[in-house]
């Protein structure tokens, strides 16, 4: 290869590898393709606490150490809650949304996404406690238009009483 | 199995090498600076950073950013030098690592070279990622939210931090600042992970050669002027965004990690973090492959060459014990690498590692030489096993080839002795001086053949008769050139007569003369 040849291909060959690292800079990629919009449910919810206590039996109190002999055993945490959403009358999600942390202390975190085709949909969305006693359930039954590529957030109202959807950023 | 891998990965990096010398010269090769070339380029990122950092607002960072590209005095362009000159540091560090891998220069001293490189790719990777928040487009949301996902399944925050990313409120402008501090203070920890990086090697290399990095920097300067960044839509936590252009260099895990749970992502991680602690103990050769070098004390004369020419500061000088009024050279074998080049350093020939030092240099030409009887108008080769000499053949274009571990490592009495038993020429086929697996051997062979380095050649060898060619692996094809051209030099000079070179062992048998005293102990 001549000098100049040689010098030719090496300057495109350095314009090709700076080219290379612009368009990789910059490949089209898409998180969600297709059109289908979102029905997201997220809020923070505190849930209360909650003890739970069964007697011992002389022979599981025998088991325990002497320093560690107690009457009862008590389970301690916040309540979880059951979440069920239906969407257009079919159930979308139906699940139990139990308190983080190592003693199940931390406050109930509610995060879900479910895809929806653009269009109007009735959801219906019902918040529950698990167990005996416990306050009420909190609801949303609404109809909501999704849009291609939005999301619909249901979320907790500011004063954590109700259920209300939203779809601008606050 | 792990040489195997890694002999087999290297031909193709040979051929690539080769052609590139071929198109640069060995000196401007960009895969050989490929480490000081993603040291300038992070200097141009924190350049540029600075510049950029005056214009972007924690309150409004897509606007900001947006007033940035439009509207402030060269800030499309520095945006656009910033985040090519990121993207371009970051393939430089991977093409870096990956020739020390596949050279496997991973073992003894180089281990935490190599553990910190890996330390200093992950900090520039998340440096990268802190700055795509701060764009705060729908890239920087869809790197963050995925970033959240895999911190909130490990037991860490009290409150899942995907939180602030769902839309249920407002963002945090907490998030902002943290990310801003992050952003400025991870250059802190590149700079401390760099100064270790380097910590372990003597004379280590700190900037390309101009010319590159004049090219380098000046083809990023051209693409930022010719196809700047553009703006992408902004972050909208309630919107699923189509397609936009994202940065593969620093998002190119979105497409492998969105489908997979955290735990699966934290597992690969895991492995991959394993594989990386790995890689020094399956490189390291045997002990009996690679001894480490030894000092015959009653030959060391304290001249310090051995303890210079280290490129790994494994040499010490220290006090002797046997009364001689000067310093005796120590080797540590933990940070040994066996390179030989104290051997090639040492004119009593007292140092290097057993089977190669100048003695058993010597011992072995000797033979060559009567196995290989020259003609005076004959060339004789010397090549380095990781070059394109043909040490692995024995020949090189009907030339015998005598084989040395690395170039550094050949004494010149070995020349010496070669051209005295009849040869007309020696040629020593030496690997590019940037790609030596021994950081310096090309260069202290060249100042010992020709510029007087100590283990000199001595003055009695015509200098003509002695020719050294930089051939990488994959280069035969211009040692064989090499070899062509200095046999047609060899034959224009009158025929090397053959001379008795027993003398030359009589030197290094007798005791070297006792030098000045030195009078300190030196330590580095």
């Amino acid at each position: 290869m001549s000098g100049p040849l040689r010098a030719l291909a090496g300057l495109a060959l350095a314009a090709g590898a700076t080219l290379g690292v612009v368009g990789l800079s910059r490949v089209p990629y898409a998180e969600d393709r297709g059109a289908a919009g979102e029905l997201r449910l997220a809020w923070r919810w505190k849930s209360e606490r909650v003890r739970q206590c069964r007697k011992l039996s002389p022979a599981e109190v025998a088991k325990l150490p002497a320093h560690m002999r107690r009457a009862e055993d008590c389970q301690r945490g916040l309540r979880p809650w059951r979440l069920v959403v239906a969407v257009d009358g079919g159930a979308a999600s139906d699940d139990t949304i139990r308190a983080r942390g190592a003693e199940s202390d931390r406050p109930l975190f509610v995060f879900r996404r479910l895809p929806l085709v653009p269009g109007s949909h009735a959801v219906r969305v019902r918040f529950s406690p698990v167990g005996e006693g416990g306050p009420a359930a909190v609801g949303l039954d609404t109809v909501v238009g999704i849009a291609a590529r939005r999301v619909v957030l249901v979320t907790m109202a500011e004063d954590t009483s109700r259920l209300v959807f939203r779809t601008a950023s606050p | 199995m792990a040489h195997r891998i890694t002999d087999g990965l290297r031909q193709p990096l040979a051929r690539v090498d080769a052609a590139l010398n071929r198109l640069y010269g060995w000196r401007y090769n960009p895969l050989y600076h490929s480490g000081v070339l993603a040291a300038s380029l992070l200097a141009v990122v924190m350049l540029t950073g600075l510049y950029l950092v005056f214009f972007w607002g924690i309150s409004a960072p897509y606007a900001s950013v947006e007033h940035i590209t439009t509207r402030v005095f060269l800030g499309r362009f520095a945006r656009s030098l910033h985040r090519y000159a990121s993207d371009a540091a970051i393939a430089a560090v991977a093409v870096h690592l990956a020739r020390v891998w596949l050279q496997r220069r991973t073992w003894g001293p180089r281990v935490l070279a190599w553990l910190t490189g890996f330390l200093l790719l992950g900090t520039i990777w998340i440096f990268g990622l802190t700055g795509y928040a701060m764009v705060w487009d729908v890239q920087g949301l869809a790197l963050v939210r995925e970033g959240a996902r895999w911190l909130d399944a490990l037991p860490l925050f009290s409150e899942p931090i995907s939180r602030a990313f769902d839309g249920e409120r407002a963002m945090p402008g907490a998030f902002f600042f943290l990310n801003l501090f992050a952003h400025v203070a991870l250059p802190v920890a590149l700079g401390v992970l760099f100064w270790l990086h380097v910590s372990r090697v003597a004379r280590p290399h700190l900037l390309p050669p101009r010319g590159l990095l004049v090219a380098a920097v000046g083809l990023l300067v051209a693409a930022s002027v010719l196809l700047p960044v553009r703006m992408a839509p902004p972050a909208d936590v309630l919107a699923l965004p189509g397609a936009a252009p994202y940065d593969l260099f620093y998002a190119f895990f979105l497409p492998l990690t969105r489908g997979l749970s955290p735990w699966a992502v934290w597992l690969a991680a895991a492995a991959l973090v394993a594989a990386i602690l790995l890689v020094p103990a399956l490189t390291r050769p045997r002990v009996e492959a690679r001894p480490p070098s030894v000092v015959d004390e009653r030959s060391c004369t304290g001249c310090e060459q051995c303890w210079l020419d280290c490129p790994y500061e494994a040499i010490r000088m220290v006090e002797r014990t046997d009364g001689r009024p000067y310093l005796v050279a120590r080797v540590d074998p933990t940070l040994c690498t066996s390179c030989g080049i104290c051997a090639g350093s040492c004119a009593p020939m007292g140092v290097g590692p057993p089977g190669r030092t100048g003695k058993d240099q010597l011992a072995a030409a000797r033979r060559f030489a009567a196995a290989h009887p020259a003609g005076g108008r004959d060339v004789v080769v010397v090549a380095c096993r990781q070059s394109g000499g043909g040490a692995a053949a024995g020949e090189l274009d009907g030339a015998p080839v005598f084989p040395v571990s690395c170039s550094g490592n050949l004494h010149t009495s070995v020349v010496e002795l070669l051209v005295r038993s009849g040869a007309g020429g020696v040629l020593v086929v030496a690997c590019p001086p940037r790609d030596c697996w021994s950081r310096e051997g090309p260069v202290w062979l060249e100042q010992r053949l020709f510029m007087g380095r100590e283990a000199e050649l001595r003055s009695r060898v015509d200098p003509r008769r002695v020719r050294v060619v930089h051939a990488g692996e994959g280069e035969r094809a211009a040692a064989r050139a090499a070899l062509r051209a200095f046999r047609e030099e060899v034959r224009s000079l009158a025929a090397q007569a053959a001379e008795d070179p027993a003398d030359l062992e009589r030197e290094c048998a007798e005791p070297p003369p006792v030098p000045e005293p030195l009078g300190r102990l030196v330590t580095r």
